[in-house]
């Protein structure tokens, strides 16, 4: 049976939160669904807002904090609906709850994980001017404030690691200068990175995202050897109590040694029987290999296990002297069992293959680990044996110097996001970090459905002339925002090029707003007034600074809108009416602005600006086109409201609402205004159709 | 309330606000100076006291360490203090307990430059909340009983719509118009609004518990929220309505331009509202007093964003309705069209209005407001000549058959409004709205809320938003039946009251009462707790809750010392 609510809200910014606060104040109840990890959209991230000067977070983190505490309304975070069906008078979602790899009840927020984390990503709560970490909470007032974990799956060059080594964990630790903890995720993996970073045929440096963008993977053995070579001496590994069952192995190959080690990492007594100076078989005076890598891989592995020296017993004669099993390391015409591994001889174990290689010689002794496991422990292993491919050596392998590996380890993408090195597993205190979480599917059955998905904001690099991208010191409303919020990343307004202080700064409007060729033909209807408050910020800011807006009409329309234009006026801040036709570079990281000189000689004109912020148009978000049928869309992708003179937020389809900037864009007042009014739509249609929760 | 034998247990949160605090006052050195406050067992800082996480964290503090006052150093309580009181009843203290002190408007924001300052006044500040704290009696807050009627205090778009949505609701709705016939603005616009209009006439002549009142006006309020008592004169009788919550939406009226104002008063010099309806009896090829017409010229923010004059705002639907109404012209022959604006505020779709219009080949022409343009009388017909900005200030003269005056809304029926219901005005002169981003249909007084045009001039769209929005805040309070009104209101110490009555005289609320004998009498639902009776009282008999003599005289004395 599919969950019961009255409405469910897709999208929890200021149009979504407003709306649930009237509806709970009716008397029903709401179900918020939000894709990012905590609800606040576009508004928590503003710096002061329009006409009042109020600090966004000042209004919008107690709304929050009052969706959360009201006990008619229910949180979704990182969550979609999929699919909306109509059953009857009332809608069924299907809604995906996504894995977050932290468990909410546990998480206390305390940020503990982030400090770990190694990977960095763009943080899409400072428009992408400062990175966050992999794990992150999304911003100090997030609600609910609880960590979660970019992941994408695994990126490739783990992925495809016969041996399950976090190739990306690796390079993630190596750039932080965690070389030891990068080794010891190394060897949770596999033994022998001495060794490996020589002579591995590297799946992974094949299946890197970088190559297959730049033709040039990463140089991960290469980075490998180098963290070997950093770490290794000091390193000892811990091995738990050996408690375990008495096994014996014959050989002294890498294939017996890896046995060896998973063994006896998993808690067994391992004897090795074998000649010392013959250990590492075919690795030993192998051309490519350093003789002191050698000597430290064998040392990590030799230090939890017996050596015996008398190598020459049957295995027969070590069955009956109370070894639980015996594993031969070659035993020429014996008939193995693929799946097993056991011999026809009970209680002796051997290869059903002969390696190649040395990735196939650790990847065989580590499933020959897991199945003598298996056998002596009663358990069933399902699938045969299958050997690695092995392909041959190439690539980049050399010794690499510590400023050559960091430099080489930044150039990794971190294209899925977490590395799985599980730090943030072992920093935690709460036990929160689960990476078995999966995606839940959740079926919930509603009288009503309002669209709260906001917007999208124009992306100016898809036209060069704007020179976003291109010239570091162009930057995007949004992003101004941010440098002007009190949650700013560097508590001053800097340009990006230099961190210098601007003093001549360019805010040019309709960026892809009122344009045939590019965003949106429409007014995007908040940018004049942002663009206004932060001249007005900025003057603050930086008190000498030169203010101008290149502006088409500023339009000042709302409820004391005028009276801030002409604040804004009075305060030095220059107006230019012009529409601006290019930026291009002016030398010391400066821009020259070409502008359409509308009301002096005319013609085309240029300035020099040492920042130009972009006020980039409003544009509908696409996410919803997925889920809600075409009838109920206007040509732009906005959500038609079909009877906005009679009925505001009523769509084509009874049932189906929409609020806010969903609908087309608009400023928070007049988005506040509209979801109290579609609250009330709402509520009259539940009562119109009988909807009992 | 002198706190006696044990100290009472007190939380000290200080907030930085992001940095709007902490930018300017050292707040770890204020939260260190408060630990050794008698009765302070936690001070400490956080980012956003107002966030959900550091809430839960007060509320675990509130409960595990048993919390008797908790003061919070952010915002002004105008902000915050309803979001800190409910946290505090949530974690089972009683919300009068909870004192905020204000140090970003009164520290940080007055003194960015004195950071040293700023801190010391701080910590004097909290110092004087602890007091208060400690001090701080627990209040119940008074509960009156909604009276299940509402009315709505104009019959325009807004006011249809709004009676609409609560007689829906199951709430009988007094629908009062001082005109002959409801409809506002909509019957004037006979092109756009007709349709709309009927419809909606209709419909409210089907609602059995919608009674409209034509020509009624409203005189006075009396009561208190929940329990309003409005004084109105209908055809001349006055009556008196008991209504739970009301709703104004008594619009604006149009602007009037003055006799000779860009020629208005000659004929063919029309204000918008005259266009639209010229327009509707117009065919293909229109006429006008006998002559053809072919070219208008549309001036734009008539009346509107002067900066001398008493209309400094814009009135916003203006230019859509302008842009709305060349369309409508160039459909029926208007075939050359000059639009002198200053700014072509076509904001959101109304820019394809704009758009279409031009490709139309209509003339948008810029002049500045010190140099408007100028109407004049021809041989035949009339001439604008008019400075166009945009091609280097050249003189233009274009003869023209029409002169439409882009009128906006003027606030007309607010002052006489805001005087007998006893409303707050915008600088504008429209009525005030609490905070245009919070509480955007509400006023100070619960259960009084604004549609329409009576706040701002708006479009038809914008009206019916904002109506609804004002109907959702009256209808939350009609369907929970009861309402909870602030406890901080007067007492009377009366012991102390000798009945002199000079309390009476003062009292704006009308809620203090001299009984036939014994002290003087408070009707809590009345009083408002601000307190003007306070200082006439020869004998201290008043005070305000939570405001008392001995409790202002101890922070004052911490604040000082």
């Amino acid at each position: 049976m599919p969950e019961r609510v009255p409405v469910v809200i897709i999208g929890g910014g200021i149009a979504g939160m407003e709306t649930a606060l009237t509806l709970a104040e009716m008397g029903y109840e709401s179900l918020i669904v939000e894709r990012e990890g905590s609800i606040g959209g576009k508004m928590i991230l503003l710096s002061k807002v329009f006409p009042t000067l109020d600090c966004a977070s000042c209004i919008a983190t107690p709304k929050m904090a009052a969706v959360r505490n009201n006990p008619r309304i229910r949180i979704l975070t990182v969550s979609e609906v999929r699919k909306i069906s109509r059953n009857g008078s009332s809608f069924e979602l299907e809604i995906e709850k996504k894995p977050t790899y932290v468990d909410p009840e546990k998480c206390t927020g305390c940020g503990e994980c982030e400090k770990v984390c190694p990977v960095p990503r763009p943080d899409q709560f400072n428009a992408g001017l400062t990175v966050r970490r992999a794990v992150y909470i999304p911003f100090p007032q997030a609600v609910p404030k609880k960590a979660l974990i970019e992941k994408r799956g695994l990126s490739p060059c783990s992925r495809f690691c016969p041996l399950g080594v976090r190739a990306h964990a690796l390079v993630a630790l190596l750039r932080q200068g965690r070389y030891q903890e990068a080794l010891k995720v190394h060897l949770e993996a596999a033994p022998f990175p001495g060794a490996l970073s020589r002579i591995c045929e590297a799946p992974c440096e094949k299946r890197c995202t970088l190559r297959a963008q730049t033709g040039r993977p990463m140089s991960i053995r290469a980075l490998k050897g180098f963290i070997f070579q950093e770490a290794v001496r000091n390193l000892s590994l811990e091995w738990p109590q050996a408690e375990g069952p008495r096994v014996a192995l014959l050989g002294e190959g890498p294939l017996s040694l890896s046995c060896a080690y998973f063994l006896r990492k998993a808690g067994f007594q391992v004897f090795l029987f074998a000649e010392k100076g013959r250990l590492g078989g075919s690795l030993r005076a192998h051309p490519e290999i350093p003789e002191e890598f050698l000597e430290e891989d064998l040392r990590l592995i030799l230090e939890g296990i017996e050596l015996q020296e008398s190598w020459e017993e049957a295995p027969e004669k070590l069955l009956e002297e109370g070894f639980a099993a015996v594993f031969l390391e070659r035993a020429p015409g014996t008939k193995v069992d693929p799946r097993t591994f056991e011999t026809t001889r009970k209680g002796v174990f051997a290869p059903p293959e002969v390696p190649a290689s040395l990735l196939q010689e650790i990847h065989l002794g580590k499933e020959a680990a897991a199945r003598l496991r298996a056998a002596l422990e009663g358990k069933k292993v399902s699938a045969p044996y299958k050997l690695p491919k092995s392909g041959p050596l190439e690539g980049e392998r050399r010794l690499l110097s510590e400023e050559e590996a960091l430099r080489e380890a930044s150039r990794c993408l971190d294209c899925a996001g977490c590395c799985e090195c599980r730090s943030c597993e072992r920093a935690c205190p709460a036990g929160a970090i689960n990476f078995s979480q999966k995606a839940q599917k959740l079926r919930v059955e509603a009288g009503a459905v309002v669209l709260a998905t906001g917007f999208r904001l124009f992306e100016p690099e898809e036209n060069p002339l704007w020179g976003y991208r291109k010239y570091p010191n162009v930057i995007t409303g949004m992003q101004l925002e941010r440098l002007l919020a009190p949650t700013r990343p560097y508590n001053a307004v800097m340009r990006p090029s230099d961190g210098r202080i601007p003093g001549n700064i360019a805010l040019v409007l309709c960026v892809g707003s009122r344009s045939l060729k590019e965003g949106t033909p429409r007014c995007s209807r908040i940018c004049c007034m942002y663009s206004l408050k932060q001249a007005q910020l900025l003057l603050g800011a930086v008190p000498f600074a030169e203010v101008t807006i290149y502006y088409i009409d500023l339009r000042a329309f709302g409820k004391g809108y005028e009276e801030f234009l002409r604040q804004t006026q009075a305060m030095g801040v220059h107006l230019k009416k012009g529409r601006v036709a290019r930026i291009e570079p002016a030398g010391k990281g400066d821009l020259w602005v070409y502008y359409e000189d509308m009301e002096g000689a005319g013609g085309v004109k240029r300035a020099r600006h040492d920042l130009v912020v972009l006020a980039t148009g409003a544009l509908a978000e696409p996410a919803l086109q997925r889920i809600v049928s075409a009838e109920i869309f206007d040509e732009l992708g906005f959500v038609k409201e079909a009877f906005p003179e009679k009925a505001p937020g009523q769509t084509a389809l009874p049932g189906v609402f929409v609020v806010g900037a969903a609908a087309g864009p608009r400023d928070i007042p007049d988005t506040v205004v509209h979801a109290q009014a579609v609250a009330l739509q709402v509520v009259l249609h539940l009562r119109r159709s009988g909807f009992a929760a | 309330m002198q706190p006696e034998g044990k100290e009472k247990r007190i939380g000290v949160f200080i907030c930085r606000c992001g940095g709007n605090i902490s930018d300017y006052v050292r707040v770890e050195e204020v939260a260190e100076a408060l630990r050794g406050e008698p009765g302070v067992v936690v001070s400490e800082v956080h980012t956003f006291t107002c966030s959900e996480a550091a809430q839960s964290e007060i509320m675990a503090h509130i409960r595990e360490k048993g919390l008797e006052g908790v003061v919070i150093a952010s915002c002004s309580p105008k902000l915050h203090q309803g979001t800190f009181r409910n946290m505090a009843r949530q974690a089972g203290l009683n919300p009068y307990q909870y004192v905020q002190v204000n140090i970003r408007e009164q520290c940080s924001w007055v003194h960015p430059h004195d950071p040293e300052g700023a801190t010391a006044k701080a910590i004097r500040l909290v110092r004087a909340g602890v007091e208060r704290a400690r001090r701080a009696r627990a209040l119940t807050p008074v509960v009156v009983e909604v009276v299940p009627q509402a009315a709505v205090i104009g019959a325009g778009l807004a006011g249809l719509q709004a009676a609409l949505a609560l007689s829906e609701l199951g709430i009988t709705v007094h629908l009062l118009e001082k005109t002959e016939a409801p409809g506002g603005h909509l019957r004037n616009l006979p092109l756009v609004g007709e349709d709309l209009l009927s419809g909606l006439l209709e419909e409210v002549s089907r609602r059995s518990n919608i009674k409209l009142h034509l020509k009624t006006q409203v005189l006075s309020r009396a009561g208190g929220p929940g329990q309003y008592r409005l004084g109105i004169q209908k055809e001349g009788a006055e009556e008196e309505l008991e209504v739970g919550a009301f709703i104004v939406a008594a619009g604006f009226a149009a602007y009037r331009p003055q006799e000779g104002e860009y020629g208005y008063g000659w004929p063919g010099v029309l204000t918008l509202g005259e266009y639209f309806r010229w327009l509707k009896e117009q065919d293909r090829e229109p006429f006008f007093e006998g002559r053809p017409v072919e070219r208008v010229a549309f001036i734009y923010c008539v009346g509107m964003r002067q900066s001398q004059g008493p209309h400094s705002y814009c009135a916003r639907f203006c230019c859509p309705a302008a842009l709305r109404a060349g369309r409508l012209g160039a459909e029926k022959g208007l075939r050359f069209q000059y639009h002198l604006f200053r700014d072509i505020r076509a904001y959101g779709v109304f820019e394809e209005d704009y758009r279409r219009l031009r490709e139309a080949g209509a003339f948008f022409i810029r002049f500045a407001e010190k140099e408007p343009p100028q109407v004049e009388k021809a041989e035949e017909g009339l001439r604008v000549r008019v400075k166009d900005l945009l091609t280097g200030k050249k003189e233009l003269e274009i003869p023209v058959d029409l002169v439409v005056l882009v009128t906006g809304g003027v606030p007309e029926p607010q002052g006489p409004l805001a005087e007998s219901l006893k409303l707050p005005l915008s600088a504008d002169g429209f009525l005030a709205e609490v905070h245009p981003k919070l509480k955007p249909v509400e006023t100070l007084f619960p259960g009084i809320y604004l549609a329409g045009g009576a706040s701002s001039p708006k479009t038809l769209e914008e009206t019916v938003a904002s109506a609804l929005a004002a109907s959702a805040k009256a209808a939350s309070l009609f369907l929970a039946g009861k309402l909870e009104l602030e406890p901080r209101v007067i007492e009377v110490l009366e012991e102390k009251c000798d009945r002199c009555g000079k309390c009476l005289e003062v009292c704006p609320f009308g809620a203090l009462k001299l009984p036939e004998e014994g002290p003087v009498q408070v009707e809590e639902a009345l009083c408002k707790g601000e307190g003007a009776c306070v200082p006439v009282c020869p004998q201290k008999a008043l005070q305000v809750k939570g405001y008392e003599h001995e409790t202002m005289e101890a922070v004052i004395g911490r604040l000082a010392s």
